[in-house]
């Protein structure tokens, strides 16, 4: 007898919506846009945490950074380091790779400058980047072409670059095999002998590697190193191994805070949880403007319903009049409104999923639906159905039969 | 049985009260047939509004079957109009959108009667009507005799014990009237109380007992034979 009546409701209930598709489809439009807009935001979101995220680990991984100079913010994203005062030794080096093999796998001195490139007639500006032979595992970042600078270039201090693919491209505009080619720098020629692969990052792509020992001898003079870049052995020791080598280093430096230090750490780990962070924020906010429209979207269904009932008092009054209870037409406008909300909603989860497919598609964007905001969406999409619903059927449910009967 | 005591309806309309029922009592035995006559604006409807349980008295006392309807809930309220009481409205109050067949069945999906079996008892009692033909037209394509007759009908579908039939012949042609009124008398030796308001004496006349109101009150209260239009 319930199961009946149900039944019975339902039936009511689609052929009322039937009755009139223009403004039934315009009801579940409202639900269908806000469910669409929150499944394709917070897949946009996601995709845009997922592809930062993603860049953030080529950088290496579990990578630390040592930088001279104050602190000002961590960062391993490389700055323009030219002007910093070297501070970092090699008994720091030493010291660091002394940490042992339970924290340490490796570790890479760096020093970097902003140099002009000539080659024939072409030339172009590169970061140029002093470093040895770690340098490429530990910041994931390997040559494609020929080598990367060995230890015994660094030890011969050898006149050798490695370029990146934007320098290749812009002094081998025509192509060709690079290998052997000498190139300016400074003044100074070196050969080449490999050609880094492309990260598609600008910074990355536009670095040129030399030996440090040559970097010393003919770029900056000096012993000291701008930068020390350490991989640890696993994520787990990072703190410990960052804790370490601050004590160490302040040790060495002869100095009692850090507040006075001449160097900075930066860890990857905290990088990628900041960033993760703006991340979720931005899916978070993205989120709740969409949120906002799914409940502009309950607000029509309302609008709607209320008209609908109103439309319909005199078929209320027969119905109480033939013997309807207050539940059975509290069901009928309560179906109704359910089934245009799980419309919508479908159909909104299928436009949702569609646009964010489109995005990748057509336009590049990294998006990643999450069945979790499918759920959300949907889930509140029908409980916005009962809601904003739920208080026009009361209405009618509650109606006198003769005054609905009466009603014109 | 139905029992009215100085039931009073009065309607507020601003600083004035139209009082529709000015205290009437009235006891109306099972299986009776009862002719309800009087002028328009009288109170046939108000009363009828009542004994049928859509309206309640604003004084006075209304019993159905010994139960003092006052006391009713909504919902047992729904079901006395769904299983005892089959009402004919003055305007027949049809649902537009469905067809004869369905409004027939209205009355018997409420009561939780199968598809099948409801349409099955709808048909039959279309049939009672004479409007077998023209079960699956919605009221729009339908005359306003045949009206009169879907609305009869729905009114007959869930087997009321009483029939509340306000104006039931005011639409159809004489033959049909005629028609009509022998479904009442037979309905009635099958044991329904009939209540019908109308405004044709001959159609008062078929019934046992005539009451006459005026101005929301009992003028007389007859049986057919002694009562002179
Ligand atoms: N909802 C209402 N509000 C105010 N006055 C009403 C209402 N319903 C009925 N009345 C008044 O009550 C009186 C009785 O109305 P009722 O409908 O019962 O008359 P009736 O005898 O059925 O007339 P008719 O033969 O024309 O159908 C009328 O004066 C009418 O104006
Ligand atoms: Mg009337």
């Amino acid at each position: 007898m319930k199961l009946l009546k149900s039944v019975e409701s339902l039936r009511m209930s689609v052929r009322s919506i039937g009755a009139n598709k223009i403004r039934s489809f315009l009801t579940a439009l409202g639900v269908m846009i806000g469910v669409g807009a929150v499944i394709a935001l917070v897949a946009l979101g996601n995709g845009a945490q997922v592809s930062v995220q993603q860049s953030l680990e080529s950088l290496g991984s579990n990578l630390l950074i040592v930088y001279s100079g104050q602190p000002r913010g961590s960062s391993l994203v490389r700055r323009n380091t030219s002007n910093i005062v070297p501070a970092l030794t090699d008994e720091d080096v030493a010291m660091v790779a002394g940490l042992g093999p339970d924290l340490v796998s490796r570790v890479a001195p760096e020093s970097t400058s902003t140099s002009q490139v000539k080659f024939e007639n072409y030339n172009t500006v590169a970061t140029v980047s002093g470093t040895t032979d770690a340098y490429p595992h530990i910041r994931n970042f390997h040559p494609i072409y020929g080598a990367f600078v060995s230890p015994a270039d660094v030890d011969a201090r050898r006149t050798v670059a490695v370029i990146g693919a934007q320098i290749y491209r812009d002094l081998f505009p025509a192509g060709g095999d690079p290998l052997g080619a000498r190139v300016r720098i400074d003044g100074v020629s070196f050969t080449i002998i490999g050609v880094m692969e492309e990260k598609g990052s600008s910074a990355q792509d536009t670095s040129l590697f030399i030996p440090i020992t040559t970097f010393q001898r003919h770029i900056t003079g000096g012993t000291k190193y701008q930068s020390l870049n350490i991989q640890a052995t696993s994520t787990d020791v990072m703190a410990q191994l960052e804790f370490s080598i601050e004590q160490e280093l302040l040790r060495l430096h002869k100095l009692p805070s850090m507040e006075v230090a001449d160097f900075y750490i930066a860890n990857q780990l905290d990088l990628i949880g900041t960033v993760e962070g703006v991340a979720g924020t931005f899916t978070l906010l993205l989120g709740s403007i969409a949120a906002i429209s799914l409940l502009v979207g309950g607000i029509g269904i309302m609008n709607i319903m209320l008209v609908s009932v109103t439309e319909r008092t005199r078929e209320i009054g027969v119905r109480m009049a033939l013997g309807a209870k207050s539940r059975d037409v509290l069901a009928q406008f309560l179906t109704e409104a359910v089934i245009l909300s799980i419309g919508g909603g479908l159909l909104g989860v299928a436009i949702g999923v569609g646009v964010s497919w489109a995005a990748v598609r057509f336009a590049g964007m990294a998006s990643v639906v999450s069945l979790d905001s499918v759920f959300i969406a949907f889930g509140f999409a029908v409980v916005t159905g009962l809601f904003f619903g739920g208080y026009p059927a009361y209405r009618a449910s509650r109606l006198n039969p003769i005054d609905a009967l009466r009603y014109e | 049985m139905i029992e009215l005591i100085e039931v009073t309806r009065h309607y507020r309309m601003g600083e004035s009260t139209v009082k529709a029922l000015d205290g009437v009592s009235l006891a109306i035995g099972d299986g009776e047939y009862v002719s309800v006559v009087g002028p328009s604006g009288s109170g046939k409807s108000t009363l009828m509004n009542l004994i049928g349980c859509l309206d309640s008295p604003t004084a006075g006392r209304y019993a159905l079957g010994g139960e003092d309807v006052a006391k009713l809930g909504r919902d047992r309220l729904a079901d006395v109009r769904n299983r005892r009481i089959g009402f004919v409205f003055q305007s027949f109050n049809l649902l537009p959108r469905v067809t004869a067949l369905e409004n027939v069945e209205l009355p018997l999906v409420y009561a939780g009667i199968p598809g099948r079996r409801r349409r099955q008892i709808a048909r039959e009692v279309l049939e009672r009507v004479g409007l077998s033909d023209r079960a699956h037209h919605v009221p729009n394509e339908l005359s306003g005799g045949q009206r009169q007759r879907v609305a009869i009908a729905r009114a007959l579908a869930g087997r009321p014990s009483v029939l509340l039939a306000d104006e039931p012949t005011g639409a159809l042609d004489s033959k049909t009237g005629v028609e009509i009124m022998a479904l009442f008398r037979e309905l009635n030796r099958d044991g329904m109380t009939l209540i019908v308001v109308t405004h044709d004496a001959d159609v008062a006349r078929q019934a046992d007992r005539v009451i006459q109101v005026r101005d929301g009150r009992v003028l007389s209260d007859l049986p057919a034979g002694e009562w002179v239009a």
